[in-house]
């Protein structure tokens, strides 16, 4: 027993520990080089008067008085703001009801619309936005058939228009949010409720929906926040009637424009980033006060539905209406008008199919490119970050490493920044930084921003899971001789895999959806699906964006049903 | 011979000193508990041997082994110590088997191959899992999973086995079983052996010593019986054992014997050399002293008996607990607790409390 002390001296004993110190070293320091990457170019760049690469530039104030004594830019912020709450709302009534209905009441159709409402998750909000132009735009599928039989008119080229549809991209996450917060209520406190005198309606108004408070909450400022920085819908659907938001407005400044004003870009990009920053914050404290709603529970009582009794039919109704015209159309409108050659309600659609837009996206190289492009950053920039966003998240919760407070800040830090900003924060600093411009116009570039962009996202999927892992296991394992990165490499990492595969396929379907980063950064060669998208639809070309979009929805569906199927993963909660 | 020597270990948290300058020898071979209620530092003492906790001072060493030296910088990682431990949860790992967990500990200390798999049939036969060793964690029963994770904490043979609570999961039947077990185990492989615990049957059972911890200052350090019929201070006094406490003044020493005054019972007749450092020779008359005895010593008189240290009080409150009952009896100098075979007779007892079952209980 005695014979391992001789073994053990203390000077091996520092060289291995510095290995474990130098790797979590290694992973702040990346972590911190990335995260702050954006950053500093936007902050040189809003006190100069020229382009941060021209050589002539000197330091000034100039841009700030100018963009923030211009009535357009507050006429934009203040239409931003009002188009963000307005959808907020509409989000969280739809939402909220869509949960009670499935999971409190005896609605019928609740399993198939389970599955229909989370739909929009799964898809880039910018081809939503086309499937509606396909429907219900001016020359709208629905728009004409209404018009043309029913005498109904309406203008999806709106506020009104916008809100909706962007309301019904962001329904899925107060349904998401509120069915698993009902899920997990402990039922016995509404059988409380019903002993002690409270009808299954009060019962619902007066103890149920109380509860699901703080995932309202967090709901309506992740939507709120989202909204603000969402460019698709306001782009596809506000341009064409000259409405310009806060992301439009930054999207016309610095890449539709004739000319670039790069100060005004910095300063209304750092705008944006305190709003939002501000706003986290606030989301932060008020989902913490929040904690007393929280009430975990017995599972094994099953709670009774509440009975709809002769509203059961009008209401399943309601929803259907909403679920087809909003979600399925749409998305029927996409691979109708991909498969023919002209789309409207007079037509057989059968009469008129065609391959011609499918031919044109996958043999025209530009547009080929764009999808070969698209599936490698999703396939292989998708498992590089989940691996690294897995070794920030067990530095952070699994080490005595003296910064890890301060790494889980980083990985959460560029919450705060818009996806728009992003890219040209990366823009600029592949522009200045001597040596590594040879990046800038490849695909590497686009990883990059994409992996850091994704960062609190996929750190947040994979910390619930590292956190519900004993330390007592990894206790175990350093007390039985293993280093911390043998720890990591065997117990903690396989023990991760069904969490890691999750992350892996989030992560994946999000770099596939992704648009509004590479906007800034993609060349030539480094086009993605998204990209290529808005500059078919700016041409004019909507037969190919449809089918590009198509593409995308196939191969999204096509991983999420293998990977639910097959591997048993769980994409939200 | 190697035994561990832990001197002056000290971790504070902010204020709040959670082991606090704690001195101990462990002699090579010997079973030892630290044994207090929560948050008295136990776990604390623990995860500083195992180096799963930094210290902010102290030093420990096995033999000529130092792991920790505050004074020289030194606080060895504790994949460096060459220890066995065994978790409160057990902490198989649930992604490897039986075979593949213990496999695992020994390919760290080096020993693969045909060594591993003779060590390995050799302990797994030794804890009765000999065909276990193909099962997944998941499919073993509470008391297996805790033999398997002794198993793979002795199985590399280290320096020390460290045991925090680990049979605080498992249910009563079980329990009793596993600490024979457990002790038999412990003796036969000769491993010193540090167990935290906070049930004193637990430690009273098993243990060679017991290091009685309150609010990270140890109190007490010494045999099992020495523990429960010595105890050295008053919380070791209160926590071991059910004891009850009559608040009196000293009478008189005489010779072997001690009288105090308890208002309302009257004189009691207690040895004087049971009380705590012989200081009870110094006291001056008229002084308070507490008076305290374990519950299952007090004994109900029926009929004739002796008449010192008798006093009749009414019953307050009885409690069934199967085995026994617990009777409670209020006096004005505190309430005294007792055990009888039969339910108490309604109304007044006449009890006797035996001379050499009497002490004083120690002041702090």
């Amino acid at each position: 027993m005695t014979t391992t002390a001789s073994e053990l001296a203390p000077a091996r004993v520092r060289l291995t520990l510095s290995w474990d110190r130098l790797l979590q070293w290694g992973v702040f320091l990346l972590t911190g080089l990335l995260v702050l990457f954006p950053v500093w170019p936007i902050l040189y760049q809003s006190v100069l008067d020229r382009p941060l690469y021209d050589p002539d530039r000197s330091f000034t104030l100039a841009n700030f008085s100018r963009v923030l004594s211009d009535p357009v830019f507050w006429q934009v912020t203040g239409r931003t703001m009002l188009f963000s709450g307005l959808t907020t709302l509409l989000a969280l009534a739809v939402g909220t009801l869509m949960a009670v209905l499935i999971v409190r009441t005896d609605m019928p159709g609740r399993g198939l619309f389970s599955s229909l409402i989370a739909i929009p998750y799964f898809v880039s909000p910018l081809v939503l936005a086309f499937g509606w132009t396909v429907v219900f735009g001016p020359q709208g599928v629905l728009t004409v058939l209404a018009r043309s039989r029913l005498g109904l008119d309406w203008n999806l080229y709106s506020m009104g228009g916008m809100i909706v549809v962007a309301a019904l991209y962001y329904m899925p996450f107060t349904f998401l949010a509120c069915v698993a917060s009902l899920r997990l209520a402990d039922p016995q406190i509404e059988h409380a409720a019903r002993i002690a005198g409270c009808g299954p309606v009060r019962t619902l108004v007066s103890i149920t929906l109380p509860l699901l408070r703080p995932a309202i909450i967090y709901s309506a400022l992740l939507i709120f926040v989202s909204s603000i920085e969402l460019l698709s819908i306001p782009l596809v659907l506000g341009t064409p009637a000259r409405i310009s938001l806060l992301a439009t407005y930054v999207y016309q400044l610095g890449v539709a424009g004739i000319t670039i004003d790069y100060g005004a870009l910095a300063v209304v990009a750092i705008v944006l980033v305190l709003l939002i920053t501000g706003l986290v914050l606030l989301q932060g404290r008020l989902v913490g006060l929040e904690r007393r709603f929280v009430t975990v529970g017995a599972k094994a009582v099953r709670p009774q539905r509440l009975r709809l009794g002769v509203l059961r039919w009008p209401l399943a109704a309601l929803v259907g209406m909403i679920t087809i015209l909003g979600i399925i159309a749409p998305l029927l409108g996409i691979f109708v008008q991909a498969s023919t050659a002209l789309l409207s309600p007079f037509i057989n659609p059968l009469s008129v199919l065609t391959l011609k837009n499918f031919a044109i996206v996958f043999e025209q190289p530009a547009y080929r490119e764009s999808i070969v492009n698209s599936l490698l950053v999703a396939t292989l920039g998708g498992a590089v970050g989940i691996f690294f966003m897995a070794l920030v998240a067990l530095t952070t919760y699994r080490s005595d490493f003296r910064w890890r407070d301060g790494l889980r800040f980083l990985a959460l830090y560029p919450r705060a920044f818009p996806a728009l900003i992003m890219g040209i924060g990366f823009l600029w600093t592949y522009l200045l930084i001597p040596g590594i411009g040879g990046v800038r116009n490849t695909l590497i570039a686009i990883t990059i921003a994409f992996i850091v962009t994704s960062l609190p996202m996929g750190f947040g999927t994979v910390s619930p899971s590292v956190l519900q892992i004993s330390p007592e296991l990894d206790r175990a394992a350093r007390v039985a001789g293993s280093s911390w990165f043998g720890t990591l490499r065997h117990i903690l990492l396989p023990m991760l895999r069904p969490a890691l595969l999750s992350g892996y396929v989030l992560l994946f379907i999000t770099f596939l959806k992704e648009y509004s980063v590479a906007l800034f950064l993609f060349a030539p060669g480094s086009r993605v699906i998204g990209t290529t998208m808005i500059e078919l639809w700016r041409q004019g070309n909507p037969g190919p964006v449809s089918a590009l979009a198509a593409v995308q929805i196939v191969v999204i569906a096509v991983v999420v049903v293998i990977s639910r199927r097959f591997f048993g993963v769980k994409l939200h909660e | 011979m190697s035994n561990l020597v832990i001197q002056h270990l000290t971790r504070a948290f902010g204020a709040a000193r959670a082991v606090d300058d704690l001195s101990l020898t462990v002699p090579s071979g010997k079973f030892i508990s630290l044994l207090g209620p929560s948050g008295c530092g136990k776990s604390t003492t623990l995860n500083c041997i195992a180096g799963l906790e930094h210290p902010d001072c102290g030093r420990i060493q096995v033999g000529d082994f130092v792991m920790v030296d505050t004074a020289r910088n030194l606080v060895l990682a504790p994949e460096h110590r060459g220890l066995g431990m065994v978790f409160q949860t057990y902490a198989l790992w649930p992604h490897m088997t039986v075979h593949d967990n213990l496999a695992f500990v020994l390919k760290l200390r080096k020993v693969t191959g045909a060594e591993a798999e003779r060590r390995i049939s050799a302990i797994l036969e030794l804890v009765g899992l000999g065909e276990f060793a193909k099962r997944y964690p998941f499919q073993l029963s509470g008391g297996q999973q805790q033999r398997v994770a002794l198993a793979r904490a002795v199985v590399t043979e280290p320096r020390l086995l460290l045991l925090d609570e680990p049979l605080s999961n498992l249910d009563a039947k079980v329990r009793q079983q596993a600490r024979t077990w457990i002790r038999a185990m412990q003796q036969r492989v000769g491993i010193t052996t540090i167990y935290v615990t906070h049930d004193q049957a637990e430690a009273l059972a098993m243990s060679d010593m017991i290091a009685v911890m309150a609010n990270g200052r140890l109190h007490q350090y010494a045999t099992p019986a020495e523990i429960y019929e010595y105890p050295a201070t008053r919380f070791v006094a209160e926590f071991i054992g059910a004891t009850s406490f009559l608040e009196g003044r000293l009478v008189e020493r005489q010779g072997e014997w001690v009288r105090v005054w308890v208002p309302e019972i009257g004189e009691l007749k207690l040895r004087a050399d049971r009380q705590p450092g012989g200081k009870v020779r110094e006291w001056a008359h008229d002084r308070p002293v507490t008076v305290a005895i374990r519950s299952e010593r007090v004994q109900v008189v029926r009929g004739d008996g002796p008449c010192d240290n008798t006093f009749e009080a009414p019953v307050t409150g009885s409690a069934y607990e199967g085995a026994r009952w617990i009777h409670h009896v209020k006096t004005p100098a505190g309430t005294l607790h007792l055990e009888t075979l039969d339910a108490a007779p309604a109304g007044k007892l006449r009890l006797y409390l035996p001379p050499e079952a009497l002490f004083l209980a120690p002041e702090c």
